[in-house]
């Protein structure tokens, strides 16, 4: 974040077990806040077990200026479950706040509280939650919400944003539930405002309060929904997958109001299959999926790339391979999303890096695959995919509808040419059952006419054909396909990043430059074609490069290695956690001092060559 | 290779402190755990007056910082009420559910404020000054100029009365038989004494004893005083300073002796096994004077704690107490007290 010096910059943590209600609290802090005008980002980290046992974790960031990362250091921390929580205690800062349950009704084993492992420099709240659940509620369910109502007040937050809250998340139960709710919130709000407070959090009000009604709270996938829908997407054919299953299971809520259709397939392999097909057939249609679906997809990609259809398949990574980690975020897929697939089958891929950007990619894909008539991946993760984050929608739809006439500029006599070889290399492509446009369409390498041929002039002038026009894409007006921030002009340090781990890159950067380091960062998001010419251009203006990613092999760096031919140093983590802020810096820290001794040399230089020039020794 | 040796100690004040950094220094090995009910590190409550000068950052009251502790290894557990000492199964139980076991346990829980049987049911109405949090809300209770009335004034309440009134606050000292408190002064002593509070500016009112604290009117000060004669004295704060309780509530069942504090011996030692005491907590035994005699005051407080972790590791030492010189005036006829000396 660009430091203002009085801003609110808070991060609260919130740690449970399975059925603690640990998220239900969060969504309702960050919706709360949100409500009252802050820029929130959230993420959530949940097990793969329903209830009973595994970790939730809830980390809700608080600011008044936009932020692009979680923090590395949370403000405060909120235990619902010791054991799950006490690992945590270490994120907190110096002087920084852990609320805890002072009065468990289980005996705790020697070392099992909490309270012995708050270090002294961060302060102890503890509170009976339980108790002051049972006495506001007749119920211990409620400790979620009681101490959300404690933070809120020991933070001295207005509460009538959460009384909105909370009553808009149990509207659909009985109006008891809110009530109930209330209480134990109110409960909780009470006693925290008689608490002496000893920590240094503070909360300032929001300088754009005002805003506050026009932003909502997004996650990487509801952007996805929401562009879909306002792209007018009409059938979505999906197989549920970790992280990508919120996607389709908001649309069969939405799509049927519009008259869309949403089909659960058998597989993933139907479900391309069937989003090709509707594609072919004329319709804007979808598919979402992660990594091991993908893998299944990788042949019927194929055939789109082949058949010249056009589809959207989003794609939220996860740990790899095979099941791997389906509730960690990582980003292993980028060669199966850029390559993966039977022959030369280069396609499009979007790499959005924030939740606003997943909705511009998910809804600018059915354009371009239109536009390029091929498959688009919009390649998200986990960590984007969930992520919650402060968005104000776009006043206006900003995605083109379909064409209705898209053979309007066919004319021309003979034969109907569906695979015509044209200046943009982009062929006129007809709707089956369109009059005097009967053609063939086929995943065998094919002439002009769509008809199979296996002739090597045209099997080169095809390949040919379908690799040029797609370098179209990189001239897209209306999507940001890479963008550089901080220093202009050489620096010393450049960092490339991509995907949900550029909000982590700019928090470091803008840090390095606080520490005076000439530094900047490019976002790509067309992973392919990659847009070359300016990744190149900005490499060259940077002494040392570092390529950020969550991945073992550094797949991004080798795609740029590859592509540009220069070295670039890779920070390559699997941990299945987002990126430290501090370990980038830490990286780019190491790479300034390893700069700064060239660009003396290199003055050094100078100044000798203009020496000699000027014919001194 | 044994376990080492854990070392409990309940109380994070002067003594409990002193002995932690004390059985450190001697025992480099050994597992410290410092239990406390506060939720702060370890602060010098008599530096708690510094409040009214301005000093309310509470980490500039910490005479060592929270690093400090992780470097000693020691572990602090704050917000930690102990509830029972089971002193056969060497175990201090927490109301948090959790039991601790000990090799050696050293108490140092200090005192409470004590309070009249008949203004008890009125504590909501007065401030205590037991803790940097109970000393802010009297910082925020007091308006610019407002009165404080003190009720009873021991050398604790005395020192802060000072404080108060070079910090433009006014003074209401109702004397009871705490007044003075830990020192035993005669008549004409006492008499010198108010005269010379008074002098400073303290308003004493003596001679009944206060029955009732009230809410004030509307309209007026926050607070009234009720004395038994029928005089009611007006202020915006109402703090009683009546002595010190020790707090061994939770050491019932643990097996030591207990008369108004847990009885130790000279080497500070309790009855029970393995259990040391040491501070406002304890009486010590005088074979001079043949009773259990307790020791107030920062320094003895602080040297008890570090005499018990000396003893604790090996040490056969007894307590020794400094010569008392007690309450006097100094030629410019200002109180001093061997109580606040350090």
């Amino acid at each position: 974040m660009k430091k203002n010096g009085n801003g609110t910059d808070i991060q609260i943590a919130i740690c449970g077990s399975a059925g603690d209600g640990t998220i239900a609290a969060g969504d309702i802090l960050k919706r709360a806040m949100s409500l009252q005008g802050y820029k929130v980002i959230a993420f959530d980290l949940y097990p793969a077990e329903i209830r009973g046992f595994g970790k939730c974790i809830s980390r809700v960031r608080i600011s008044s200026d936009q932020t692009y990362s979680l923090k590395p250091q949370s403000d405060i921390l909120i235990s619902l479950n010791d054991p799950h929580a006490i690992p945590h205690v270490g994120e907190v800062r110096d002087y920084g706040a852990v609320i805890y349950e002072d009065m468990p009704i289980a005996r705790v084993p020697e070392g099992g509280h909490i309270s012995a492992h708050v270090r002294p420099a961060q302060i102890p709240y503890g509170l009976s939650i339980r108790y002051i659940s049972e006495q506001a509620t007749s119920s211990a369910r409620s400790r979620n919400i009681v101490v959300l109502g404690y933070l809120a007040g020991l933070l001295a937050i207005e509460r009538d944003g959460f009384h909105q809250t909370i009553q808009e998340k149990f509207k659909t139960k009985a109006k008891a539930i809110a009530e109930q709710n209330i209480k134990a919130f109110d409960a909780g709000y009470n006693l925290a405002r008689g608490v002496f407070r000893l920590d240094t959090v503070a909360i300032r009000p929001p300088r754009h309060a005002k805003s506050g009604g026009d932003a909502v709270m997004m996650t990487g996938n509801g952007a996805v929904v929401r562009a879909f829908l306002d792209a007018g997407i009409e059938t979505y054919f999906g197989y549920p997958i970790t992280p990508a299953t919120s996607i389709m299971e908001r649309l069969t809520v939405e799509m049927p109001k519009t008259g869309g259709r949403v089909l659960q397939t058998e597989d993933e392999i139907s479900a391309i299959a069937a989003t090709i097909g509707a594609g072919y057939a004329g319709a804007r249609a979808a598919t979402a999926t992660s990594g091991p679906g993908l893998a299944l997809m990788a042949e019927m990609l194929g055939l789109g790339v082949m058949a010249e259809v056009p589809s959207v398949i989003v794609v939220s990574q996860r740990g790899g391979p095979s099941t791997g980690l389906p509730t960690k975020t990582e980003q292993s897929d980028l060669n199966m999303a850029v390559f993966g697939g039977a022959g030369d089958a280069q396609r499009i891929v979007l790499a959005p890096t924030n939740v606003e950007g997943c909705y511009k990619c998910a809804g600018k894909a059915f354009e371009i695959a239109e536009k390029f008539q091929t498959p688009v991946i919009v390649l998200l993760d986990l960590y984007l995919s969930n992520r919650y984050e402060t968005v104000i929608p776009p006043k206006r739809n900003p995605f083109a509808p379909k064409p209705q006439k898209a053979l309007a500029a066919l004319g021309g006599n003979g034969p109907y040419k569906r695979f015509a070889a044209k200046p943009d290399h982009i062929s006129p492509r007809a709707i089956p059952g369109e009059e005097g446009r009967m053609h063939t369409v086929t995943g065998l390498e094919h002439n002009e006419l769509g008809r199979p041929s296996d002739l090597p002039e045209v099997h080169m002038a095809m390949s040919h054909k379908r690799h040029e026009k797609l370098k179209g894409a990189l001239k897209l007006r209306d999507l940001t396909l890479c963008k550089r921030f901080g220093d202009d002009g050489p620096v010393d340090v450049g960092i490339l990043g991509w995907g949900s781990t550029f909000g982590e890159i700019l928090e470091a950067m803008y840090a390095a430059q606080e520490e005076g380091i000439r530094c900047s960062a490019m976002k790509v998001v067309m992973l392919s074609p990659l847009p070359r010419d300016k990744v190149a251009a900005f490499c060259d203006d940077c002494r040392e490069v570092l390529v950020p990613e969550l991945n073992y092999e550094g797949q991004f760096a080798s795609l740029i290695s590859g592509e540009l031919g220069r070295p670039v140093t890779r920070l390559s983590q699997v941990t299945g956690a987002p990126m430290r802020v501090e370990e980038i810096l830490q990286e780019v820290r190491q790479l300034s001092a390893k700069a700064r001794p060239k660009r003396r040399r290199k003055k050094q230089d100078m100044g000798d060559e203009r020496a000699s020039e000027a014919g001194l020794p | 290779m044994p376990a080492p040796r854990h070392h409990v100690i309940i109380g994070s004040g002067s003594a409990g402190f002193g002995a932690a950094t004390t059985l450190r220094a001697r025992d480099p090995d050994c597992r410290i755990s410092l239990v406390t009910l506060s939720s702060l590190p370890f602060y010098n409550r008599y530096d708690l007056p510094r409040i009214f000068k301005g000093c309310h950052d509470w980490r500039d009251l910490l005479p060592i910082m929270p690093a400090k502790y992780d470097e000693l290894g020691i572990t602090l557990r704050r917000n930690s009420r102990v509830v029972d000492v089971d002193g056969k199964a060497q175990l201090v139980l927490f109301a948090h559910n959790e039991r601790l076991h000990y090799d050696c346990l050293l108490v140092c829980a200090g005192g409470r404020g004590y309070l009249p049987e008949i203004l008890a049911d009125q504590r909501h109405l007065m401030h205590d000054f037991a803790s940097f949090e109970a000393a802010m809300k009297v910082h925020d209770a007091l308006p610019r100029r407002g009165t404080v009335i003190m009720l009873g004034g021991d050398m604790l309440g005395i020192d802060l009365a000072l404080n108060l009134l070079e910090t433009g606050y006014k003074v209401t000292l109702i004397t009871t038989p705490q007044t003075f408190w830990p020192h035993r002064v005669d008549d004409d002593t006492h008499a010198r004494l108010i005269a010379a509070l008074e002098d400073k500016g303290v308003r004493v009112v003596g001679g009944s004893t206060p029955v009732a604290v009230e809410e004030g009117p509307p309209n007026g000060s926050a607070r009234r005083v009720v004395l038994q004669d029928g005089t009611e004295i007006a202020g915006d704060v109402v703090m009683p300073f009546c002595g010190l309780v020790p707090a061994v509530e939770f050491m019932l069942s643990a097996g030591v002796d207990i008369e108004r504090g847990l009885l130790v011996r000279p080497d500070l030692r309790t009855t029970g096994e393995n259990i040391w005491a040491a501070g406002d907590v304890c009486q010590i035994w005088s074979d001079k004077e043949k009773e259990y005699k307790f020791y107030h005051g920062w320094r003895n407080v602080r040297y008890m704690g570090e005499l018990a972790a000396r003893n604790m590791t090996g040490s056969d030492e007894e307590f020794k107490a400094g010569k008392d010189r007690g309450i006097w005036l100094d030629d410019d006829n200002a109180i001093q007290s061997s109580f606040w000396e350090n």
